[in-house]
């Protein structure tokens, strides 16, 4: 790591990557920034309907069951941050899989890599149960059932949001458990210690947590507040 | 870990894999699929965006000319438009909703396909490996992707031409609800649905070729490159990737939501809607002003990322015939810098009239006209950099020089037109047709050609015919003036763009001889561009061959390749780089590679 | 590829900072639940709830930051990398404030020219979900009442 030392000038004066991280890193990384403006533009969009519209429905009251609790439930934020603490725990097993990967360990790789899309899994389906528990309420695109907060009729857009948001996280959260099951089949091909680096591996775990960390967002605009 | 043994594996080889740690030259023999199809060469790729670029131009071009025939002769019928448009001219007449179809495709056609991908595509691709000394992008096969996805994305627009509806027709920014809802018009039914595959791949295609330009620039430079020794293309080139990749992700989102409220019965946009036949739509709580915000974060920047790589080259084409350095290298850094910062702050003055805040439009007034200060700032040095010069005046000078003439003309109008009072009253006019025209239509076209005739030999190795060069320049500066001059006078009068027929209106019908003026010049110059075509297709061919290495005596690395570079640009090692790119006339020399070593007894530049 | 003690001390942290960063993201989230749970109770427009809201903003911040700069590793590359990431995303800022800000503006500008979407947010809704969470809703009603019956007073 000799390039760790050189002087800050010498870093940008060709010949090298001033960041000294190789371009598949690099565009990963400006990738996930343009993918954050993605995002950023769906969560604003819906902020901004929210903040011209003068009633919106109470999460508490939509999103308050779970499965096997009968029609009854009035449990709110319970299964939700079940979801949030898997996702976490799928993040921490992907660190270890990149940190395992940075010492050439194969065999911690593959059973933390395989924990996330464990993770991954476990997330997707109960975003599936809670889409069909809703869509079973009536809710779809275009759809509403639910009221506004203090009893007046509400626009479509709750659930249009709610879909269309959950529904692109969700897709990215599935095409990263693609991206993790491939990294697991060329871990245990030993694809990578072929290579003599597991880089690959840095950057699907990039990718994984940003998944994560989109999820942070829309869990707090959809869920909280 | 040793990222520097990835790279120089990875550049050494040309290939794709970058984390091959196997470093072998290779020499693989190349098929004509692998060399002129699938070609993961940058210098092919360039080629073929620009050979699109240019198929789009002329489609693009023949749109207008067709629109403009309508607008100049509205009482005339033409019968062989009916032979060529079938039921969209019956009788030689073309019909309103033709009419807004070509407008649409033409606007939507030149600024992405032809302005973004022709422009930057074209020459980012050709460019940047040559100038900054790699073999290669960073990623050779993502970047034959965003080729193809281009590719892919004209197909769509191009088929979308012939649906029994017809192509989009509700403007080329696609505002809903003629853009949501199918039942508004013909043209915003299948034609919209293509309308959005098209853009959606396009989106694809400039979020690969961008990603790919950034990192090329910041990790490829070859030795002794730093930042501050890259020609300004470059530094153009790089802002016009970043703009590229913050603001299509954005518009890349209201497309989704507007695919859903066309499909899926959403109101993401659409609210209170009363639709002729129909009735009452049930669509509730959207806000149409909504999708502009979204359009427009990406439509500002936009008009950046078709003006900045023009901007580049245009620097770098007037110092190296000037034969003098650029002046002020750093504040045409520093500008480039804001201007990039200020794309992405002002996208609301699009929307001055939409029903928009008008205090939250105050203060974009204000972050608009900043705009003007690095702007001045470029047409000064441009200027100062032309000042004593020994100027040559090759065709690619020439239009350089047009395009800062343009900027001017352009730029000063986009002050009147960033001002929200004045825009109640020029909205929506031929002004503002007039000043987009001539600021990033025409001065980025000036900028293409300037690129185009002054790299021609290295990408070709022969030269484009210097006497049609100078026709093809004079008869379109001067055309692009007496076309799109007088607008500004309609526009002032208060004549309203997008309308069919001004001869019914009490107030336009006297610009009836104006109009039919304007068509008459639009035409011209249109067959002018066929003459600039034919020099292209001719040259590559029967061109004057070239014969030395650097004819025009540049600095930049590229002129240090062969004539012909093959895959991999440098047949032996990549040269390394000992100053900036600007050294013109330089203690009594006339030019200095970046290449040469610093001298003991050298001046500091 | 020397990938041993030398690169650890480069990446940082190693397993002992992941187990701190999972801790503090776990009581990140325990906190907003917590908020979210206390909200519930509240008025619909109250002065706290909006401050409540703004610190689950923050927490969200905060949590984004340590996945970003742990997680991510962010943190622990060269500071221009850094800069390249962090910079360009402070132009979100203008972004959502303009956004919002108009959206605001709007909803402002139905209300006193748009008598009918002014109207429509004062009719009560007659139910529509069908049949089995009847009951509920019944129950709910009250306060319902109370937060409209507030909401015409202002």
């Amino acid at each position: 790591m000799s390039t760790t030392t050189v002087t800050p000038t010498k870093l940008w004066s060709g010949g090298k990557s001033p960041f000294n991280v190789e371009y598949g890193k690099l565009m990963m990384w400006y990738f996930l920034m343009s993918d954050a403006f993605t995002f950023g533009a769906f969560l604003i969009s819906y902020g901004t309907i929210r903040f011209s519209t003068n009633g919106w429905p109470n999460p508490n009251e939509v999103f308050r069951s779970y499965p096997f609790a009968g029609e009854n439930a009035n449990a709110p934020l319970v299964f939700v941050s079940i979801m949030t603490f898997i996702l976490i725990i799928s993040s921490v097993t992907m660190v270890l899989a990149v940190h395992a990967g940075h010492n050439m360990d194969k065999r911690k790789v593959a059973i933390n890599l395989a924990l996330t899309i464990l993770g991954g899994l476990a997330f997707l389906s109960c975003q599936a149960w809670e889409w069909n528990h809703l869509h079973n309420e009536g809710a779809w695109w275009g759809h509403n059932p639910f009221n506004n907060h203090d009893g007046t009729a509400s626009s479509t857009n709750f659930t249009n949001y709610f879909f269309t948001i959950t529904g692109f996280h969700g897709f990215h959260v599935f095409s990263g458990v693609i991206i993790n099951i491939i990294m697991l089949i060329m871990t245990l091909t030993d694809k990578f210690e072929k290579r003599g680096h597991y880089l690959m591996i840095e950057k699907a775990g990039l990718y994984w947590h940003f998944v994560d960390l989109v999820w942070v967002f829309v869990f707090t605009c959809f869920y909280l507040i | 870990m040793s990222n520097e043994a990835v790279i120089h594996a990875h550049a050494g080889a040309g290939t794709h894999d970058a984390h091959g740690d196997h470093h072998h030259e290779h020499h693989h023999h190349e098929t004509f699929i692998t060399k002129y199809v699938f070609s993961q060469d940058h210098k092919m790729i360039a080629k073929q965006f620009l050979i699109t670029g240019m198929f789009w131009a002329v489609l693009g071009g023949l749109m207008s000319v067709l629109f403009r025939l309508q607008l100049g002769y509205p009482d005339a019928t033409f019968p062989w438009l009916e032979d060529i448009l079938g039921k969209w001219a019956k009788g030689g007449h073309i019909s309103a909703e033709a009419y807004y179809a070509l407008v649409t495709t033409h606007g939507t056609v030149l600024v992405f396909f032809v302005l973004t991908a022709g422009l930057s595509g074209t020459f980012a691709n050709f460019l940047i490996p040559l100038q900054v000394g790699a073999r290669d992008m960073a990623s050779p096969f993502l970047n034959m992707l965003s080729y193809w996805f281009f590719f892919t994305a004209s197909v769509v627009m191009l088929s979308s031409i012939f649906v029994e509806t017809g192509p989009f027709s509700g403007g080329w920014t696609a505002y809903p609800p003629l853009s949501a809802l199918g039942s508004a018009s013909p043209g915003s039914q299948t034609g919209m649905d293509l309308w959005l595959v098209s853009m959606a791949l396009f989106v694809v295609s400039s979020l690969l070729g961008g990603l790919n330009y950034i990192a090329t620039i910041l990790n490829m430079r070859t030795k002794g490159m730093s930042m501050t020794r890259l020609p300004l293309t470059i530094w153009a080139l790089f802002f016009t990737a970043v703009l590229g990749v913050l603001s299509f992700p954005v518009l890349f989102s209201g497309f989704i939501l507007l695919i859903f409220d066309r499909n899926f019965g959403t109101s993401f946009y659409l609210s209170d809607i009363f639709v002729n036949g129909v009735g009452a739509l049930p669509n509730e709580g959207g806000s149409a002003i909504l999708y502009q915000h979204l359009f427009w974060f990406l439509g500002h920047p936009e008009v950046y990322i078709i003006l900045l790589p023009a901007m580049g080259m245009v620097s770098e084409i007037l110092s190296v015939n000037s034969r003098k350095p650029i002046f002020g290298y750093m504040a045409m850094i520093g500008s480039l810098f804001a201007i990039a910062i200020l794309a992405f702050l002002v996208w609301a003055h699009h929307m001055f009239v939409t029903g928009l805040n008008p205090f939250l439009g105050s203060i974009f007034v204000l972050l608009t006209l900043l705009i003007a200060v690095p702007s001045a700032i470029k047409v000064f040095n441009w200027l100062t950099t032309l000042w004593r010069g020994n100027i040559r005046f090759t065709p690619g000078m020439q239009f350089a020089i047009g395009f800062v003439s343009l900027f001017i003309s352009g730029g000063l109008t986009g002050i009147w037109l960033g001002n929200s009072a004045l825009d109640i009253h020029l909205h929506d006019t031929y002004f503002v047709v007039a000043h987009f025209h001539i600021v990033m239509g025409v001065a980025s076209m000036f900028g293409m050609f300037a690129g185009i005739y002054h790299w021609f030999p290295k990408m070709y190795g022969r030269y484009l015919n210097n006497t049609l060069g100078y026709v093809h320049f004079w008869i379109t500066i001067a055309g692009a003036y007496m076309i799109f001059w007088p607008m500004h006078y309609e526009g002032l009068a208060g004549m309203p763009r997008r309308y069919y027929d001004y001869s019914i209106w009490e107030s336009f019908k006297r610009f009836g001889e104006l109009n039919r003026f304007i068509s008459t010049v639009a035409m011209i110059v249109f067959s002018a561009q066929i003459l600039f075509l034919f020099n292209f297709f001719y040259s590559i061919f029967k061109g004057r061959k070239v014969t030395s290495l650097n004819p025009w005596g540049s600095n930049t690395l590229e002129w240090t390749t062969p004539l012909r570079p093959g895959h991999g640009n440098w047949p032996g090692e990549i040269p390394e780089v000992h100053r900036w790119a600007y050294d013109y006339g330089k203690d009594g020399k006339d030019f200095i590679s970046q290449t040469t070593p610093v001298g003991a007894d050298e001046s500091h530049h | 590829m020397e990938h041993t003690a030398e690169h650890e001390e480069h990446v940082g942290g190693g397993v002992k900072e992941i187990i701190k960063v999972t801790i503090i993201l776990s009581v990140l989230t325990a906190v907003e639940l917590a908020l979210g749970f206390w909200m519930m109770g509240m008025p619909l427009i109250s002065n706290l709830r909006i401050a409540v809201k703004g610190a689950i903003v923050i927490l969200m911040m905060a949590k984004a930051f340590y996945i970003v700069a742990y997680f991510m590793h962010l943190k622990h590359e060269i500071k221009n990398l850094i800069m390249t990431i962090v910079v360009p995303l402070s132009l979100f800022v203008w972004f959502i404030v303009a956004f919002l800000y108009d959206g605001n503006s709007f909803r402002h500008l139905r209300n006193t020219y748009d008598p009918h979407f002014k109207e429509q947010s004062t009719i009560q809704a007659p139910k529509k979900e069908e049949g089995k969470s009847e009951e509920k809703k019944e129950e709910a009603k009250p306060e319902e009442k109370k937060a409209e019956e507030k909401k015409v007073a202002e």
